[in-house]
């Protein structure tokens, strides 16, 4: 066991608490928030307000 | 033109619609590798002799082999001497013309289709 | 929402209200540059000398130009599209406002293939440095998947917290990476008193001829790969039409410096017939310079690389997947924003695995090609979408950030250069070529014949632009 060995332990925890972190918050996120709110965001929707396209 | 209503699709068939594109695009990657058409082969033909001179090389191309940790010149006769084969056949390469054209010929019709709906939709009939 | 009529004509797209949690728009031209160039310069480091083998040396130089010729076009045909069309997507929602629907569905599908699959290449890449700096220390046998997994799960988890961090992330280790590669240079070129690099011995003639030319335009490709991805960033950039047009010039410009300075280092050092199939050349071309702190800096550089590069992967092909929700061309489950780090999370989620499986079980060369071929396919797309865009909207028509120069000429140049690179593609990899042309057939079709009837019409056309010249 030297330290390659424990590098590769040490790398499959990490893996496991990133992807942890992600299932969790996605789930929570997708609890706390109404479908509508998470999907509304409309493509265009700022080049629409900002951008002039009259010359 | 009345607008066009789209269907509400049930989550099991949203579902089924990524599966058959991943399996699609699995497909694809892996069938040429089943069948054993992957990748372009080498093929190398090391002298029977084998010395530096005999595979071209000259004393600094030595110097660096040896670097590299090619030692003696039997070590890197084969990486020296190994050639692709770019012969084709007339067939394969009207196949491809073909294939490529077609496709392109394909989605751009279908898209214009599409594309006219959507304007006329968009801002109204003429 | 439902009191908002997305297909109202004095209402562009949705108008104002609407969108309760949309992308953040927080990126400067500095990000974009990093991401363009982060996601292409892994392409230095590994890759590209397999054009070497497929020519010889000058083979390389003359594909590395060529292909130069046809990225800049590339970067300037869409830097035109995307300075107007900003959201994002980027060239697919290009294709949808200026081609049609079926054409902006096969041109996502090629944007998430090739990055995708590109970042699948980059943690094997990855995998494999940890493994040879291991086998340096003298450690035999190194389990490389969980580094691999450790990468892509990493990268992931950074793009879901929020593309700023991201990026800037990217831009950091993609700015170290150059660095290194001008370090490489000036050190054996310039400084050492003693150069190593002996081009007038080394170099040979061409080995295969001139067909060896276009042949290595295959992996040419491979010196530039990426740097469209500048565009997917369009929604999220505070002044789209400023800093897309600066930040992927000035990235080609980076490209163009960098790729000609390592070949030169590269086929000053190694016979070709060893460049032409090495793993890591830049590491290699360090370790024949004898000098330990080159070696190191490019070790970490290579490492840097493929980071940067699968970063900027996740970001991409997450953003084309999320604008193909968005609009019911996939299940819109997938056009969800995160409403704490506004990154299309669901997107990001979804592509992980689907990494994982490419990036564990298939052969580099495997993914590599499917890369670049999705990658070609983009390419011959934009020449035809730059001349339909200036027909439908003439210059004068709507207000462009950036009008590229000598109109129609680069899309020209462009699709020429692509028929060159399909027939270097069909040279060694034709089966592969038809295997790929087949899915995007058979997906087109499954498209338009099904998956189609679950779009809305007009509610795609999200651009404030006047009716299109011809409909």
């Amino acid at each position: 066991m030297d330290m390659w060995n424990v590098m590769e332990y040490a790398a499959w925890g990490l893996s496991i608490i990133f992807g942890l972190y992600i299932v969790i918050d996605w789930i929570k996120t997708d609890s706390t928030y109404s479908e509508e709110e998470l999907m509304s965001s409309r493509e265009g929707e700022l080049e629409a307000m900002t951008e002039e396209h009259t010359l | 033109m009345a607008n066009y209503i789209p269907p509400v699709q049930g989550k099991i068939s949203q579902i089924i619609d990524v599966i058959v594109l991943l399996v699609l695009a699995i497909g694809a990657l892996y069938l040429p590798l089943f069948l054993g058409l992957a990748g372009s082969a080498q093929t190398s033909e090391v002298p029977e002799n084998v010395t530096w001179d005999a595979l071209g090389q000259n004393a600094t191309m030595v110097e660096k082999w040896n670097e590299l940790g090619y030692a003696t010149a039997t070590d890197a006769a084969e990486l020296i001497t190994s050639r692709f084969d770019y012969s084709f056949s007339v067939l394969n390469l009207l196949v491809m013309i073909v294939v490529v054209i077609g496709y392109y010929f394909i989605v751009l019709r279908f898209s214009g289709k599409e594309y006219s709906e959507v304007i006329s939709e968009k801002f109204g009939d003429k | 929402m439902s009191d908002t009529d997305i297909t109202s004509t004095e209402m562009d797209g949705m108008g104002p209200g609407g969108t309760k949690v949309g992308l953040a728009r927080v990126l400067g031209p500095a990000h974009i540059w990093g991401l363009g160039v982060g996601i292409v310069l892994v392409g230095e480091y590994m890759g590209w000398n397999f054009s070497v083998g497929k020519g010889g040396a000058y083979a390389a130089l003359l594909a590395c130009w060529f292909a130069g010729i046809l990225y800049s076009c590339v970067a300037m045909i869409d830097s035109e599209v995307t300075s107007t069309v900003a959201a994002a997507g980027g060239q697919y929602t290009q294709a949808k406002h200026i081609i049609g629907p079926l054409m902006a569905f096969n041109v996502g599908l090629y944007l998430v293939f090739a990055y995708t699959m590109l970042e699948a290449a980059n943690a094997i890449t990855f995998g494999f440095l940890i493994d040879t700096v291991a086998g340096m220390t003298g450690h035999e046998g190194l389990d490389q998947r969980p580094f691999i997994i450790l990468a892509i799960m990493f990268l992931a988890w950074l793009n879901y917290r929020g593309v700023l961090a991201t990026l800037t992330f990217s831009l950091v280790i993609t700015a170290f990476a150059f660095c290194a590669i001008i370090a490489l240079f000036l050190t054996t070129a310039v400084f050492m008193s003693d150069s190593p690099l002996r081009h007038a011995e080394l170099m040979t003639d061409l080995p295969y001829g001139w067909l060896g030319v276009i042949a290595a335009m295959h992996f040419g490709l491979w010196y530039y790969l990426g740097i469209e991805g500048t565009c997917q960033a369009a929604e999220e950039v505070r002044s789209p039409a400023r800093s897309l047009p600066f930040g992927t010039l000035a990235g080609i410009m980076t490209l163009l410096i960098a790729a000609t300075l390592t070949w030169y280092v590269c086929v000053g050092l190694m016979p070709w017939e060893y460049l032409g199939q090495a793993g890591v050349p830049l590491f290699d071309a360090a370790r024949m310079s004898g000098s330990v702190t080159l070696m190191v800096l490019l070790g970490i550089g290579t490492m840097f690389a493929t980071l940067a590069s699968a970063n900027g992967c996740i970001n991409d092909a997450s953003r084309a997947w999320f604008a193909m929700g968005r609009d019911h061309y996939l299940p819109d489950w997938f056009g969800a924003v995160h409403p704490k780090f506004r990154t299309p999370y669901r997107a990001i989620i979804f592509l992980v695995p689907i990494a994982l499986i490419f990036a564990l079980g298939a052969p580099l060369d495997q993914v590599i090609t499917f890369s670049i071929l999705s990658g070609l396919l983009g390419y011959t797309f934009m020449p035809l979408n730059v001349i339909l865009f200036r027909r439908k909207w003439p210059v004068d028509t709507i207000k462009r950030g950036y009008e590229h120069p000598f109109h129609p000429i680069p899309a020209i140049i462009l699709l020429c250069l692509c028929g060159v690179t399909f027939f270097a593609v069909f040279l060694g990899y034709g089966s592969q070529l038809v295997a790929m042309l087949s899915f995007y057939i058979i997906v087109s079709l499954w498209f338009h014949f099904w998956r189609y009837r679950f779009v809305r019409r007009a509610a795609q056309f999200t651009m404030p632009w006047p009716r299109p010249k011809g409909y």
